[in-house]
């Protein structure tokens, strides 16, 4: 009967598939046929035991993975997901051989069907991907909930750590993103294995795209549940009592979030962790100190990693007492030429501030850290150098020793070397007290007359108790230009101001002979000297 | 006991010399000569006043406050106005009344009536015999008015002023028998009366004289008595005849003195001459509609004619001495003179201070701000202050006020200021520089066009012209060519044309819609501006090598409109700018580089704020600090940019930060041996592909550079090369230039250490022979930095910025007001003390009113009063006489009866 079975269906969907191109009616005709076949053979199998062999039937019709049957999968869900609620599934020593050999026969076939599932995941389009996904993930819950002894198996190395892996290896991102906002967002207990899976599953060295898609789920699960939360989002019914402990989850999520970051990241990565280290990692973890390692790593790094492990450390530092040798070295020597050209300038701004706001730092050290600054917005883009003034400016007011550094009597007639040391890594050992910030008299003249009137600042007087730095971090020059241009031309107040003299030549030497005896001394002489233009 | 009332006055009276014993005649008669009888009769009448008041206490009240010191005052001291007199102010409120409320009161229920509407009959400003010329004026204005030529009726029914039933038209003199001098002798002096009267008994003597005359005639034969009568009475007559022409004589004379000022005031030349009056004197005797007839266009062409000389008088400038012609010195000084004036302007625009015209506005700025501080103060951001945007996209609209204690920053930095208070007067200004510029201006513009505009006033005319000497120039072009509107227009103008002639096709739109030749001229000739800008970018992005002796020709010509049409040059500048910055910032073309190259000739680069030259610098500096430096082409294109920075700071010298950065990082990059370590603080940025300096090539010349550099890439790797080690010759001149113009900056050594390093790792990497050649300007590029470093470290001395005046500790001492008056209001809110003033007014007028009001009523309810007690007085009155007569009556009767009774009993 089987056999018949199945070569009726290969036959209709031979039928089917040949036809299909040529004439939608008949197709539509034929799919109806296979609807009412597979409802009747569904049917069969819920009303008795006899036409058990319709599963191997429906199994068989379910085709090649690449190209699925869809309907005969969600029957067979259904079918299987009856079975097992009606306890079919279970074996019991107490039952008879024959009874035993149903089960054993049915599951078999049972693992077949999941196999399908995996494959057809594996394989087939999106759509179809999902559709197993939901199936199999319905099969878990079926599982889960009507068999008691099948708990643990199921989640840790049954059904869902096949989909698991599945949805991990799995390039396509459809499926991941619907494994992720279906199920390991919506679920609490879905979560918590999934976080167990990952630690596992990280464990063993991977490769990097697939520590990637690690991290993209892992870091898709934001909210972390604080000490009072009650889990009362389950997708199976369970008494497990590690489900509703809050300490428990977050020892999943810590173990998965090791283990990545045990693994060999690449750079990329890793500067992806350090950017959502401090509100998506860091608060999943109740022992923080186990990120130690990893951020003292990414900090004596280097350049931006070292950026961007600032603030995790010094969470670190801060809250459970981490122990930073030379920690203020650290930081200066991360002001090097590219910080103030880099994207993660405001950033950095923002945390240095954090860190150098205390009064109690010795005066040299912060000595240092001005002079190093205004070093470098002698070659900042004007952006840079609008948060540095006010950022010195801040720095002069809480610490008032370093106000000599603007103003200085002294005797001697100038001549003097400076007696700041910009190779010297220790910040307190640079001299910068004993030097001036000449620098920033300088860019009292920058070509910009905003960024020239905010350096303005340091030789005024102190009035004010300090400045926003908040306001001044997110400047650009798009911004800058856009400040002055607009997006459209508006009236403009003054009449712009023309150069009173019509130059006698812009590009050529247009009469330099006759009028100035071959001497170009007119404006633009400069690039004219220079430049050719013929 | 003091002496009785009577006795003191006498005594006071006799004190002041009121009483004293009579003066003899003589005495009388100096006085009056002297004058001092007058002065006398004041000095007695004040006496009396004070007696008066003496004696009667309580008709003065005495103010509140006396002053407290003596003081001596020229106008004599407010002694008297201090004094008030309730009295008299009382009685002539009650005069005032009796005058308006009691009459309104007597005609209250009253209708009809006569009202009196004789002209000047209620004006007691006038005199009668004011009033009397008046109207005698107005009556013969009247009829010399003649409303209708057609009316018939007037001329009969008209009334007229008749004396004894005779006209008293001025028509016939002999009519007027009014004496002038009979006036004037009344008031001259005072025997007039006397004289007067002297007069009234000659004339009735004389005609007496005459009736008899008349009457006697043909009568009986005169006695002798009657003949030297008659010949007294004659020679009387003549001889008074005579008086009254010397006497005639006399008063026109004096009229005429009377009339010697005014006369000297025409003389002077201050009012323009008086209306003349119509001439109609002669007319009034002819038939009056023949008159009217005769007169009508006349006197309207003479009116309108008079209006036009009257206007002309008006609108003319009063001559003036013309300029002297000015000698070709002066001429020189005068422009030497203007150019320094406006390299001054340059200078404070440079350092950012406002103009003097400016000064005002600023001024109010900041008042509006301090005003405005305490409501806005809540919400500031303190990059605000500076102009800055907010957020990196979203600049606000307006500006948020500073905070109190921040520092004044210059308006100019801040473009998004939402003020238009004086914007008309520095148009003005503008223009008026603009004008004074002309004349300036002219000969350049004369250069540019070829003289093509004369200022003729028909387009007709200018067309013509423009063809002759187009013609002279060449046959081929067409002779006019239409305005055009948009830059497509331009290109289909221009499309026939070859690229050679485009100075000339532009020079002939301008020719021909000269501003002076129609009035929508400038605005076309605005647009065509804009074009122009537009059609630079274009001929620098379109063609492969534009021709720069075209490209100068068009940028001179926009820079010639620019002095008259600055707004719209500006904006088509800064619309260019902004399709840079917004479509490509870090890739800019050929064609954006002419655009900034354009702006460094037209605008002065080195004010400290400029509508297109500031975001100019910030499209340059942007590109030089974020580009990529993949291809040579972008090598030269970032050493052309940064070759205009500094033709950009050339003159203001100020610092770019970029330029360093740009220059610095080419040189690595090109530089044949990497250096090993970092040079410097400048962020390094390496090109994808290496475009080093190949050290096993051939012998390398460096070159000019090109500026077809900026788009084309070399041919070969010979001609690469070439460009290479150009390029580094190149960057490494403008660097020495930069710190020629940045020696003076207090961290020059700061800036060009780095630059020192780099070059003399190049000079390391040139040692080889291939490069002899760029190693002399790599050299000469050290020397120069070498020689300002050395400067730069004698000169370096600690910084000494904090020079202030220490600040005021601020004082929580109340403000004490010296001399503090309770009258006076100190309030320093300017609208409420006029708030509280209007109110305080308002409560004294209200009481005034009020106070009138009851004195009213008072008075109304007595005048009621007195009127019932005079009615009933006159009841009374009527009653007693009444009951009077009737008891006579009575009693007569009584009387009479018992005289009857007597007589009868008599009889019995």
């Amino acid at each position: 009967m089987p056999a018949a079975a199945d070569s009726k269906k290969r036959k209709s969907t031979k039928h089917g598939t040949t036809t299909s191109s040529k004439r939608r009616a008949v197709a539509e005709n034929d799919f109806a046929e296979t609807l009412v076949t597979i409802q009747e053979l569904e049917t069969q199998i819920a009303d008795s035991r006899k036409h058990y062999n319709n599963i191997a039937t429906l199994i068989a019709m379910l085709g090649a993975p690449k190209n699925p049957e869809l309907a005969v999968a969600v029957s067979l869900c259904r079918v299987f997901s009856r079975l097992i609620a009606a306890g079919n599934l279970t074996d019991s020593s107490r039952a008879a051989d024959n009874e035993k050999i149903i089960v054993a026969w049915l599951k078999e076939r049972c693992v077949e069907y999941q196999k399908a599932l995996l494959a057809i995941m594996v394989e087939a389009d999106a759509a179809s991907q999902i559709t197993a996904l939901t199936l199999g993930m319905r099969l878990v819950k079926e599982r889960v909930t009507h068999i008691p002894s099948a708990d643990n198996t199921v989640w840790t190395s049954g059904m869902f750590k096949d989909i698991f892996e599945v949805v991990v290896e799995a390039p396509e991102s459809d499926l991941r993103t619907e494994f992720v906002a279906k199920f390991v967002q919506e679920y609490d207990d879905v979560r918590y294995h999934t976080f167990a899976l990952a630690a596992e599953y990280g464990a063993a060295k991977r490769s990097s795209e697939v520590l990637e898609r690690l991290i993209e789920i892992l870091s898709a699960c934001e909210d972390v549940p604080d000490e009072t939360h009650e889990f009362d989002n389950f997708y199976t019914e369970t008494k497990n009592k590690r489900l509703v402990s809050v300490s428990s989850h977050k020892k999943r999520a810590q173990e998965a979030w090791l283990a990545i970051l045990r693994n060999n990241l690449s750079k990329s990565q890793r500067k992806t962790l350090l950017r959502i280290m401090a509100p998506t990692i860091e608060p999943w973890f109740s022992r923080p100190e186990l990120l130690m390692d990893f951020l003292t790593d990414s900090y004596n790094e280097g350049g931006s990693m070292s950026l961007l492990a600032l603030s995790g450390l010094f969470y670190l530092i801060q809250e459970k007492n981490l122990d930073y040798p030379q920690f203020y070295h650290k930081l200066y020597s991360l002001l090097d030429a590219d910080l103030l050209h880099s994207k993660h300038r405001s950033r950095f701004f923002r945390l240095l501030n954090t860190f150098l706001c205390s009064t109690h730092l010795p005066a040299a050290l912060v000595a240092s850290f001005i002079k190093r600054l205004s070093r470098l917005a002698l070659n900042a883009p004007p952006s840079a150098i609008v948060v540095i003034v006010p950022f010195i400016y801040n720095f002069f007011k809480s610490h008032p020793t370093c106000t000599f550094m603007m103003h200085r009597a002294s005797g001697k007639q100038g001549g003097e070397e400076d007696p700041f040391d910009p190779a010297e890594p220790d910040p307190t050992r640079t001299n910068a007290l004993e030097s001036s910030i000449w620098e920033i008299d300088t860019l009292q003249s920058h070509y910009h007359p905003n960024v020239a009137a905010i350096a303005r600042i340091v030789s005024e007087q102190f009035t004010k108790q300090a400045y926003n730095l908040e306001d001044f971090l997110d400047h650009t020059y798009q911004g800058m230009v856009h400040a002055e241009l607009g997006t459209e031309e508006r009236p403009m107040r003054k009449v712009p101001v023309v150069e009173y003299q019509i130059p006698k030549r812009i590009f050529t030497d247009r009469l330099l002979l006759e009028e100035d005896g071959g001497v170009d001394s007119g404006p633009g002489c400069f690039l004219r000297e220079l430049w050719d233009f013929s | 006991m003091p002496p009785s009332q009577l006795k003191q006055l006498k005594s006071s009276l006799k004190e002041n010399g009121v009483l004293g014993p009579q003066q003899s005649k003589k005495q009388k008669r100096q006085n009056a000569k002297s004058g001092a009888a007058s002065q006398n009769r004041n000095q007695r009448h004040a006496a009396l006043q004070a007696i008066r008041d003496r004696f009667n206490p309580f008709e003065i009240k005495a103010t509140g406050r006396q002053g407290k010191f003596d003081v001596t005052t020229r106008d004599g001291g407010s002694t008297t106005a201090a004094r008030v007199r309730p009295g008299v102010t009382k009685s002539l409120g009650e005069e005032r009344r009796r005058e308006t409320l009691l009459q309104e009161m007597n005609s209250r229920n009253k209708v009809g009536g006569l009202v009196d509407r004789r002209f000047g009959e209620n004006d007691p400003t006038m005199t009668p015999e004011e009033r009397a010329a008046e109207r005698f004026a107005r009556e013969s204005q009247r009829k010399m008015r003649k409303e209708s030529m057609f009316n018939l009726e007037d001329e009969e029914d008209e009334l007229e002023l008749t004396h004894l039933g005779q006209s008293l038209t001025l028509d016939g003199a002999n009519l007027d028998d009014f004496e002038a001098g009979e006036l004037d002798a009344a008031e001259s002096d005072e025997d007039s009366p006397r004289k007067r009267k002297r007069f009234l008994e000659d004339d009735e003597e004389m005609e007496d004289f005459i009736h008899d005359e008349e009457e006697d005639q043909p009568g009986r034969k005169k006695s002798k008595a009657e003949v030297m009568k008659e010949v007294i009475a004659k020679s009387k007559f003549y001889k008074h005849e005579r008086q009254q022409a010397k006497e005639d004589d006399e008063d026109l004379r004096e009229k005429l003195d009377q009339e010697l000022p005014d006369l000297f005031e025409a003389l002077r030349g201050v009012k323009p001459p008086p209306k003349p009056e119509p001439v109609t004197e002669d007319l009034a005797a002819m038939n009056p509609e023949r008159a009217a007839l005769l007169q009508e266009p006349e006197s309207r062409n003479t009116e309108k004619e008079y209006d036009q000389r009257l206007k002309q008088l008006t609108f003319d400038k009063r001559s003036q001495p013309t300029d002297r012609t000015k000698t070709a010195e002066e001429m020189i000084e005068e422009e030497a003179e203007r150019l320094k004036r406006l390299e001054e302007d340059r200078v404070r625009r440079m350092r950012g201070e406002p103009l003097s015209d400016e000064e005002e506005e600023e001024e109010e700025e900041q008042e509006r701000k301090e005003s405005r501080s305490e409501d806005e103060e809540s919400v500031f951001d303190d990059a605000m202050a500076f102009g800055l945007p907010t957020n990196s996209f979203q600049p606000r609209s307006e500006l948020d006020v500073e905070d109190e204690d921040d520092f004044i920053i210059d308006d100019d930095l801040v473009e998004t200021r939402s003020d238009a208070s004086l914007e008309f007067d520095d148009s003005d200004m503008e223009q008026e520089e603009l004008s004074e510029e002309d004349e300036s201006a002219d000969e350049q513009e004369d250069e540019l066009i070829n003289g093509l505009t004369l200022p003729t006033n028909t387009i007709a005319g200018a067309t013509s012209t423009a063809v002759k000497v187009d013609q002279a120039a060449d046959g081929k072009l067409a002779f006019t060519y239409p305005c055009p509107n948009s830059h497509e227009q331009l290109l289909e103008i221009i499309k026939d044309v070859p690229v050679q002639d485009l100075p000339t096709v532009i020079q002939r739109v301008r020719a021909l819609h000269h501003p002076r030749l129609h009035s929508e001229n400038k605005a076309k000739l605005g647009r065509f501006a804009e074009i122009l800008v537009e059609h630079v970018s274009y001929v620098g992005n379109e063609t492969e090598q534009p021709q720069f002796t075209i490209l100068e020709n068009i940028l001179r010509h926009v820079h010639s409109l620019a002095k008259t049409h600055p707004v719209n040059v500006a904006t088509a500048f800064r619309a260019r700018l902004r399709d840079m910055s917004q479509n490509r910032p870090l890739n800019l073309l050929p064609g954006d580089l002419l655009i900034l190259t354009g702006i460094s000739t037209i605008f002065p680069t080195s004010d400290h704020f400029h509508a297109v030259v500031t975001p100019a610098h910030l499209v340059l500096a942007r590109y030089l600090g974020q580009c990529s430096t993949n291809t040579l082409a972008d090598f030269a294109t970032g050493a052309f940019a940064a070759s205009l920075c500094l033709q950009y700071q050339t003159v203001s010298k100020r610092y770019m930060p970029e330029f360093i950065n740009f220059t610095l990082n080419a040189l690595c990059n090109l530089a044949p041996i990497e250096p090993a370590t970092s040079l410097g603080f400048f962020p390094s940025r390496k090109p994808q592909e290496p475009v080093r300096l190949l050290t096993s090539s051939k012998k390398t010349t460096p070159r000019k550079l090109h500026f077809r550099d900026v788009v084309s890439s070399p041919a070969d790797s010979q001609a690469a090369e070439d460009l290479k080690i150009s390029l580094i010759t190149t960057v490494a001149s403008l660097l020495s230039s930069a710190s020629d113009l940045w020696s003076s900056k207090s961290a020059f050594t700061e800036i060009f250490t780095p630059a020192r390093a780099v070059l003399q790792h190049l000079r390391q990497c040139f040692k080889n022979k291939p490069f002899a050649a760029a190693r002399e300007s790599i050299k000469s590029a050290l020397d120069t930095l070498d020689s300002h470093l050395t400067s730069a470290k004698e000169l370096r001395r600690p910084l000494f910025l904090h020079n202030h005046k220490p600040l005021a500790i601020k004082s929580a001492i109340p403000k004490f007001e010296e001399n503090f008056n309770p009258d006076k209001h100190y309030d320093p809110d300017r609208e409420r003390a006029e708030a509280n003033r209007l109110k305080a007014e308002y409560k004294r007028e209200r009481k005034g009113a009020l106070r009138e009001l009851r004195k009213d009523a008072s008075f109304v309810a007595r005048e009621k009063l007195r009127e019932k007690k005079e009615r009933d007085a006159a009841y009374e009155h009527k009653y007693k006489r009444l009951v009077a007569e009737i008891q006579n009556e009575e009693g007569r009767a009584a009387n009479d009866y018992e005289r009857q009774k007597r007589a009868r009993q008599g009889k019995r």
